[in-house]
């Protein structure tokens, strides 16, 4: 067999070069801060805009899309590193962070509205913020000679990004399967069924989970490139954006669920292609198929 | 809500969080080594065992705190789930043992403690030269038995305070899913703490971390503890009684 | 006769409970996962280029538990909308269906690994062989299938217990998508922890002398021979499915039938839900049962040790 001889391998990785650049997503200007305080802001935004159940679902979509690139991006931060015992695990600290985050920040913004009217659907930040000292408190913790010693910089800051994004995208994603974060919502059976929104929160749990940790875990390696990343982190927002929009069409119709699941559904055809060809370019070589290299064939 | 609830809620919630810290720190954890034969202990992550074997606790218990149509009794659910975490790492390690000898032909022996503590059987000269150990010997399987133990009481203590209705009364998916974070939280931070892999109380990593890793156990409960008990103060989350 | 159709019910659940877990542990072995998988990432750094499926979707236990809480949310929302009309006989439309809808979302993911990781391989000159890549989804999603659709099947057992078997109060009060969750957390901890040995301790380094611990200076230097030519990741799964697959398979099955047979049990003795009905001796019997079964697991792990240590014997070579 005659699959890649040395000439063909540096044609081959000429011609590749041109391609390389096409497909390169820049995420220049959104670096590792810009994309955080963007992410932040944008889905702070939403996530208070989101107790109003007539905002349509699919602005929830993205601004729980946008949550998970940015933790995705923290989980890069961190995980690259090393940290002991893989990838996920920073991953799913975020979401178990997240749920009891998202959970106190709904019944504070609740209880605060039931008492001094709409200015307190702000409460909502009050789990993101409580979140954010926790987050910051357990990346002390870990970095710190004095207890555990991991010796990771910026740890502090990764951790406290990834329960503030992780509190975020639980949030939204809640108020996208009950309509809105508001207490009564969630704890009250869906119209017509003897099912409450609470009931799915395990999906919500793994779901923004994945987000978060898979992209990086899948990327990993030597070569790998923070733009073929974050691709994959928000196909992977498009995915949960599908499998979301079902539920809210269950659970709050078709006028909601629908325009979810079709902006899920174009995310990810387009960001699917955008990765695959990133890979497909940037690998050593595609072969069609052929025997490994070391046996000389 | 009483002020003196609240503090027992805590007070669960903390100790539910360092105990499924110190159930980490028991198991036998090889990681991806112990796949390969390499270190002694289980061929997994500490977080993903110690959350499996809780969940299955928590199953269980879930099971008998319905038992009681109202006010579970605390003690019997968490060690209902405890017993339940504890079958699953026996059966687990056990069955590990079984393709350790048949299928790959080798000495369940431990890389850290030249005689078992236990048994007093000498270890040093089974073992494969440059591994670190490898099965699950048994001072590793009886240390593998109290953590589960450890383990799936904490977690199951943690849902079972926030699923009664005397305590916190919170439906029962979002107490499961609750518990679940704060003790993934717990378990991630206690396998930060012993980096990847131990063999159990007898290896000298354990009593180097312990304290180390109780003590974030702590402040980490702590935290997450003061968060639901603000939760459940504002009363907003209390099951409606009868739905789902 | 209500408690034996419970029993009935119990032994339903633990069948599937057995072959979710196998195919779960062969489904591993299919695109290389979980601990193994180190070996197969390093390979290419040591020079060893190689046709392994490199999945790393993230661990086991939480790929598993995505693809059956997908599944069971999917299965949940169309026996909501069919069960009205349709009354049980809707899961048997809702669990394929949910099932199917969990592994392919499992092969998406699966897909995305193999190119991003080899990609990142490049400069130790590893491709991405395209065969390599299209030949392994379809296996993936049909052993994922087989997996998530037992799983979602013992949920629905689970969660529908009280109606399946009459015995009141036997029904587990969580929902579908979270008792998917916890069996799915379970079904992939304990198809890492066992069966991954088959695999990593002995296919991955078949070259190897048999019969110790794979030492040090071997890691990433894989086997990649197959019977004839170049092994791939699906050759794993004929070997692994002789021993792995099936042991793995046993562990969570037993796992499921003392877990939930000493709960049993306990509610027979505490007065199974009639006037005599005890919660206290309910409890604290299957609390006891659990014990004793956990005692005689010790034992049999003893005897099992000592056994090899002496057949075994001392390690002899170099």
């Amino acid at each position: 067999m005659t699959v890649t001889p040395a000439v063909e391998e540096e044609e081959k990785k000429e011609e590749e070069e041109k391609p390389k650049e096409k497909f390169e997503f820049s995420f220049d200007y959104f670096n590792e801060s810009r994309l955080g305080l963007f992410a932040l802001i944008v889905g702070a935004i939403i996530a208070v805009a989101s107790f109003f159940p007539p905002l349509p679902a699919f602005v929830k979509g993205i601004g729980a899309m946008l949550v998970i690139v940015w933790g995705a991006d923290s989980v890069r931060k961190t995980a690259r590193y090393g940290l002991g015992t893989g990838v996920p695990s920073i991953g799913v600290l975020a979401v178990g962070f997240g749920l009891a985050g998202a959970i106190t920040g709904m019944a504070i913004g609740s209880e605060i509205y039931h008492y001094f009217g709409i200015i307190g659907i702000l409460g909502i930040l009050a789990g993101v913020a409580f979140m954010a000292v926790v987050g910051y408190v357990s990346g002390v913790l870990a970095n710190n000679e004095k207890f555990i010693g991991m010796k990771i910089p910026g740890l502090e800051r990764g951790m406290a990004e990834l329960a503030m994004a992780g509190t975020l995208a639980i949030t939204l994603e809640s108020s996208i399967v009950a309509g809105t974060w508001y207490s009564a919502a969630i704890m009250s059976p869906i119209k017509g069924y003897d099912v409450t929104p609470a009931a799915f929160f395990a999906v919500i749990f793994i779901l923004s989970g994945f987000g978060m940790l898979q992209p990086y875990n899948s990327c990993l390696g030597a070569d790998e490139r923070r733009g073929r990343t974050l691709l994959m982190a928000i196909e992977i927002g498009g995915i949960n954006c599908i499998i979301l929009g079902a539920v809210a069409t269950m659970s709050l119709g078709a006028v909601q669920g629908v325009p979810l699941i079709v902006l899920g559904a174009i995310v990810w055809v387009v960001y699917y292609r955008a990765y695959m060809k990133a890979c497909m370019a940037e690998a050593y070589g595609t072969p069609g198929t052929g025997l490994i290299k070391t046996l000389g064939g | 809500m009483e002020p003196i609830i609240l503090a027992i809620i805590l007070v669960c919630i903390i100790i539910g969080g360092m105990l499924g810290s110190l159930g980490v720190h028991l198991l036998p954890v090889g990681g991806a080594p112990a796949a390969m034969a390499t270190a002694t202990g289980i061929a997994t992550g500490c977080v993903m065992l110690m959350t499996g074997s809780a969940v299955t606790g928590l199953f269980t218990a879930s099971t008998v705190a319905a038992f009681w149509e109202s006010n579970p009794s605390v003690l019997l659910v968490s060690l209902s789930g405890g017993v339940g975490a504890m079958l699953m790492m026996g059966f687990t390690m056990l069955i590990a043992n079984l393709i350790y000898i048949f299928g790959a032909g080798v000495v369940p022996v431990s890389g850290r403690a030249a005689v078992d503590p236990i048994t007093k059987e000498s270890q040093t000269e089974y073992k494969t030269p440059r591994t670190d150990g490898h099965g699950v010997p048994n001072v590793c399987f009886y240390s593998g038995m109290i953590g589960g133990l450890a383990g799936g009481f904490g977690g199951a203590l943690i849902y079972v305070v926030l699923e009664s209705d005397v305590y916190a009364n919170f439906p029962v998916a979002i107490a499961a899913v609750v518990a679940l974070g704060i003790f993934i939280a717990n378990a991630i931070m206690a396998a930060y703490n012993i980096g990847g892999t131990i063999e159990g109380f007898h290896d000298p990593k354990f009593k180097e971390r312990i304290v180390t890793g109780l003590t974030c156990a702590f402040v980490i409960s702590l935290m997450c503890g003061i968060i639901v008990v603000i939760a459940i103060e504002t009363g907003v989350l209390e099951a409606v009684g009868g739905v789902l | 006769m209500p408690v034996i159709s419970l029993f009935a019910w119990l032994l339903v659940i633990v069948f599937l409970a057995f072959i979710a877990c196998m195919f779960e542990d062969l489904e591993s072995d299919v695109g290389s996962q979980s601990n193994p998988n180190s070996q197969v990432q390093l390979a290419p750094e040591m020079g060893y280029i190689h046709r392994y499926y490199n999945k790393a979707i993230s661990g086991e236990g939480l790929s598993y538990a995505l693809a059956c809480t997908i599944a069971g949310t999917i299965a949940l929302l169309l026996l909501l909308k069919f069960e009205p009309t349709y009354g049980p006989r809707a899961a048997i439309l809702a669990i394929p269906v949910g099932a199917a809808v969990g592994s392919i979302s499992h092969m998406i993911r699966a897909s995305v690994c193999y190119p991003g990781r080899e990609s990142a391989h490049k400069r130790f000159e590893q491709p991405i062989y395209l065969d390599v890549f299209y030949g392994h989804l379809v296996p993936i999603a049909t052993h994922n299938f087989i997996a998530v659709i037992c799983i979602t099947g013992i949920a629905y057992i689970q969660s529908n217990l009280t109606v399946l078997s009459g015995v009141s109060g036997a029904s587990n009060p969580f929902p579908l998508p979270l008792l998917c969750l916890i069996w799915g957390i379970t079904v992939g901890a304990i198809g890492s922890s066992t069966g991954d040995i088959h695999y990593g301790t002995e296919r991955e380094f078949q070259d190897r002398p048999f019969g110790e611990g794979r030492r040090v200076v071997y890691h990433g230097q894989i086997c990649r021979y197959g019977d004839c030519g170049i092994r791939t990741s699906k050759d794993i799964v004929a070997f692994c499915a002789k021993y792995g697959g099936p042991a793995t398979g046993l562990t969570f099955g037993l796992i499921v039938l003392f877990e939930n047979w000493r709960t049993v049990i306990g509610m027979m003795l505490g007065g199974l839900a009639g006037a005599a009905w005890n919660p206290g001796i309910a409890a604290v019997s299957g609390i006891g049962l659990g014990i004793a079964v956990a005692i005689v697991l010790i034992v049999l792990n003893t005897w099992l040790v000592r056994w090899a240590r002496k057949k075994f014997g001392p390690f002899v070579g170099e």
